[in-house]
């Protein structure tokens, strides 16, 4: 196993499982799809490749996060700093680690 | 979601940025293989964090209502203008087109053009190229030969791999050929003359695909706006949103700080 993919050995596993329980919740429901009901949504997912989201999936996604997480957590601006390729790799794992780093950083939010 | 009715239809926006900065830049995608998050993965987020950005699907795309009927220049331009309304209000924007949503973005400046401080045209699909005509030919194919047209039609970095969204994507696109007036009401829309670019005042950039097919036809065009930039890109086709990503970016980015009204 690559170092990467394992993310859930933090300090945060706590707060980690709790933030994959919402965004594996949210993605099927922008995915709005039954098959997706049925398919595991872990940390080493991968958003083309296992999920096989949609670009404008994605952007709906971004707007649920807004909405549950406030705007400390940019999705939008997060994405627009990374180059196409590495969104293409993009794990839910990764996702998870950003979400919970940004709330640490405004524990009011 | 972020959503606005316009005449009876249902339209998906979403707002990046600044709210009330002075620069607003609305963007418009292209016809059918598209929705905003071509505009949302590529530019638009460097703008939002200087401005005022708004995106938002057409009729019958991405997030927005399908409705069989009204895909008529009037009710395309009609949805923008209630975007506008819905967000930016009547501030004057700068409008960023791709393909079609710069045809859009041309005929509204020539409509209203105290609405727009500038017009940003991405390989605008904006001659007589027989929208209706080309589009009814790709997608009248059938099975794995319609997918593959449509797939090599939609240079979208998330479809280059994907089973499930291809054919979701084909379903859709299908869905709108086949299923509403869209076709026939491109038939109908009449084309932009070298008359109508001479009566645009604000500044404007073209990029144009050097291998573009849409070009050779929308050039001439475009040079006789009286205030337009064009950039022709080496060794790219009409995709140059997906071919030369960063340069578009930088160049819609540097337009829109000179602009800025």
């Amino acid at each position: 196993m690559n170092e990467r993919n394992n993310l859930s050995n933090t300090s945060n596993a706590a707060n980690d499982n709790v933030v994959l329980a919402d965004l594996g919740t949210m993605i099927r429901e922008v995915i709005g799809e039954e098959w997706a009901e049925d398919v595991p949504i872990e940390m080493e997912t991968s958003f083309a490749k296992d999920l096989e989201l949609e670009s404008i999936e994605f952007v709906a996604l971004a707007e649920r996060l807004k909405e549950k997480f406030g705007k400390e957590v940019d999705f939008a601006g997060w994405l627009g700093s990374m180059e196409l390729e590495q969104i293409l790799q993009l794990r839910v794992g990764q996702l998870v680690e950003f979400i919970v780093r940004c709330n640490s950083a405004s524990p009011t939010a | 979601m972020a959503e606005t009715v316009v005449e009876g239809v249902r339209l998906h926006y979403q707002r990046l940025g600044v709210e009330g900065a002075p620069l607003r830049a609305v963007f418009v995608h292209g016809l059918v293989m598209d929705n905003l998050s071509s505009w949302y993965f590529t530019v638009a987020n460097a703008l939002a964090a200087f401005g005022d950005v708004v995106l938002y699907d057409l009729r019958g795309h991405g997030l927005s209502e399908r409705p069989a009927e009204g895909y008529r220049e009037v009710d395309m331009l009609g949805d923008l203008r209630g975007v506008l309304d819905a967000t930016v209000g009547d501030a004057p924007v700068i409008l960023v087109g791709n393909s079609y949503g710069a045809f859009l973005s041309v005929r509204f400046a020539l409509r209203h053009p105290e609405r727009v401080a500038g017009l940003v045209l991405v390989d605008g699909h904006l001659g007589d190229d027989d929208f209706g005509e080309r589009m009814a030919a790709t997608l009248s194919l059938q099975g794995e030969e319609a997918d593959r047209a449509i797939a090599a039609s939609f240079q979208n970095w998330l479809g280059r791999q994907s089973t499930r969204k291809a054919t979701k994507l084909a379903n859709m696109a299908r869905a709108l050929v086949n299923g509403t007036s869209l076709v026939r009401d491109l038939r109908a829309t009449p084309p932009l003359t070298a008359a109508d670019f001479e009566r645009i005042t604000a500044p404007a950039l073209a990029l144009y695909g050097e291998s573009s097919d849409v070009i050779a036809r929308s050039l001439p065009l475009v040079a006789r706006m009286p205030h337009c930039t064009v950039r022709v890109l080496p060794g790219c086709t009409h995709s140059i949103l997906w071919e030369a990503t960063n340069e578009v970016k930088t160049r819609i980015v540097d337009f829109c700080r000179e602009v800025r009204p």
